[in-house]
């Protein structure tokens, strides 16, 4: 049985009289892939923001390996935001050697280079970068400093199909190397070819969660599309009814 | 790795980068050397010719007491004694006159054509009894008035807009919640954004001096290394000024506005372009609170009246004041 890496009780936020995130609870397992989905504002990326430390909970708390997140739990995330800007006018290895220097002990630069494929464009300005250059990029810096679980908020909107294979294969490869990954995405495709777990979430609560086949299973839809799209379809309450 | 040393670098690495993006960029590299210049050599253009031939005469009491106020083209100004000395040995003024019912003591420049010629006039209308005193001193050129005055203003806006625009810029594109994101604290963020700056700012100030002085021949009797003081403290106080106001404002044209609002009073009541000695006691009191106001009166002292450290310590003591508060405001309020 993998060790459990973050556990999640009772986690709130509100923001003034804006109820974000209504009560979650659920458990991250070491070297899984964990998918946070959901439609547009169920929550997903202030759920993210508080597992990254960077949004303090309104309520409930987060436990890393059964204890409260460490003083150092920067050092032991890396994260890769939905919309990241970078400094203008540097280039990727301005920006990889920038990062490096945040940390104790960063991955060799030449290393990141090769797996990330940053050769090609490692001395463009950033803001001249194709959206599947800069995403790599991001990802790159997020794993600057070698860290063993790996924040993906929707790492491949907005790129070619292309781009995006190239993205899951480097995604898998992280996987392959025993990285616990959480991530969000609006691709279903893409949920159900890298991620181990699902949590699907809807005006900040949990409406499901289990592993990709049994979701479909239970459902019983053809696919993960069809199961979303049924669940923030008109017929949610009915659907949700239907599965609870 | 001790934990200082883990900071420094974390710091050294965001300076860093901050100093590679501000020299690739250019447009706006070029535009904080090229803007004070131009400025400096068309002043210099419109200046270069003489003086306008106004009387201006400095009275330490009432002017309704003089008969000299009643001749037109005579402009009348109010100081105290020690200013109004100051004036005259620098041939602003033109005649200083202390006066009471029964006497009036008087200064002229003895170098002043202007303050023999008032002599004349003063000895001729006024019937009490006189006492002549005098001082010495060159001219000085508005263009000598006014370079210390473009060198502040130009470590003003490099200062404020190149820390409280930037950070804002930062936030709102959201490249403060990815550093948010790594080991880096607020306070070196902070301090990278302040050493950068300065360093532009100080570097920037000392080209523009160096590049016009060379090539105009205005006046520098003091010490250059007092001057490069007075533009590291008045630079500091500045972007610490910048900084407060960067440290929560998520919105360019919020921190537009509230720039603005802090350079439009010090670029007409800190004495850039003009001098304040004949406006109202408040708004020389009102400017005594502003950091411009500071930078240039010690600019100006260590430029014209080779003033040594001693005589300008209060206005840096001022400026250090302006730093500390800023950077604690700055570090306490700061939101990435």
């Amino acid at each position: 049985m993998p060790e459990v890496i973050l556990e999640v009780s009772n986690l709130k936020k509100s923001y003034d009289n804006v109820v974000a995130v209504a009560g979650l609870d659920f458990k991250i397992k070491k070297g899984q892939c964990f998918g946070l989905l959901g439609p547009n504002g169920a929550g997903k990326t202030t759920t993210l923001a508080m597992l990254e430390g960077i949004e303090i909970p309104s309520e409930g708390e987060i436990r890393y390996k059964g204890n409260f997140l460490p003083r150092n739990y920067q050092e032991l995330i890396g994260i890769q935001f939905q919309a990241t800007a970078l400094q203008d006018f540097l280039t990727p290895f301005d920006n990889l050697k920038l990062f490096s220097n945040f940390y104790d002990h960063p991955s060799p630069m030449g290393e990141l280079i090769l797996k990330f494929r940053l050769d090609d464009f490692l001395h463009r300005d950033t803001r001249r970068l194709s959206g599947g250059q800069r995403q790599r990029l991001l990802l790159a810096l997020a794993l600057v400093h070698n860290p063993e679980i790996v924040f993906l908020d929707e790492p491949t909107t907005g790129l070619d199909p292309r781009s995006r294979r190239d993205l899951w294969d480097i995604v898998k490869e992280l996987k392959a190397e025993g990285r616990t990954l959480i991530l969000t995405t609006h691709y279903m495709e893409e949920a159900e070819i890298l991620c181990d777990e699902l949590l699907i979430l809807s005006v900040g609560r949990t409406l499901l969660e289990g592993t990709p086949d049994q979701l479909v299973k239970n459902a019983n839809v053809d696919n993960l599309d069809a199961l979303f799209l049924s669940l923030t379809g008109e017929d949610l309450v009915k659907t949700q009814e239907v599965i609870t | 790795m001790s934990r200082v040393a883990r900071s420094l670098k974390r710091t050294m690495a965001i300076f860093h980068a901050r100093n590679l993006e501000y020299l690739r960029d250019r447009a706006s590299f070029g535009w904080n050397l090229v803007f004070p210049v131009l400025i400096v050599f068309a002043l210099a253009l419109v200046f270069s010719g003489p003086q306008k031939s106004i009387f201006t005469v400095t009275v330490t009491t009432h002017a309704n007491q003089l008969e000299l106020a009643q001749f037109p083209g005579i402009d009348i100004q109010i100081a105290e004694r020690e200013k109004a000395l100051e004036r005259l040995s620098r041939q602003q003024t033109d005649l200083v006159i202390e006066a009471s019912e029964k006497e009036i003591n008087y200064w002229i420049n003895q170098n002043s054509a202007a303050g023999a010629i008032l002599e004349k006039l003063l000895r001729s209308t006024e019937t009490r009894t006189l006492s002549r005193g005098q001082t010495d001193g060159a001219a000085i050129r508005y263009i000598d008035w006014v370079i210390p005055g473009i060198l502040g203003m130009n470590v003003m806006y490099s200062a404020l807009w190149g820390v409280g625009y930037v950070v804002v810029r930062y936030r709102q594109s959201g490249y403060l919640r990815r550093l948010k994101a790594t080991p880096l604290t607020k306070f070196e963020f902070l301090i990278a954004q302040v050493i950068s700056r300065l360093l532009v700012t100080v570097v920037a100030s000392c080209i523009v001096f160096a590049g016009t002085h060379l090539l105009l021949d205005y006046k520098m009797v003091g010490s250059p290394g007092l001057l490069l003081l007075i533009a590291l403290l008045g630079g500091l106080s500045m972007i610490t000024v910048g900084l407060a106001i960067a440290c929560r404002t998520e919105s360019k044209e919020f921190a537009d506005g509230l720039l603005n609002s802090i350079t439009f009073p010090m670029l007409l009541l800190s004495g850039v372009w003009f001098s304040l000695d004949g406006s109202p006691a408040w708004v020389q009191g009102v400017a005594q609170i502003l950091p411009l106001t500071h930078i240039l009166q010690a600019a100006r002292a260590v430029m014209l009246d080779n003033a040594g450290l001693l005589d300008i310590s209060l206005n840096l003591a001022v400026l250090v004041g302006f730093s500390v508060v800023g950077m604690l405001l700055s570090t306490r309020l700061f939101k990435w």
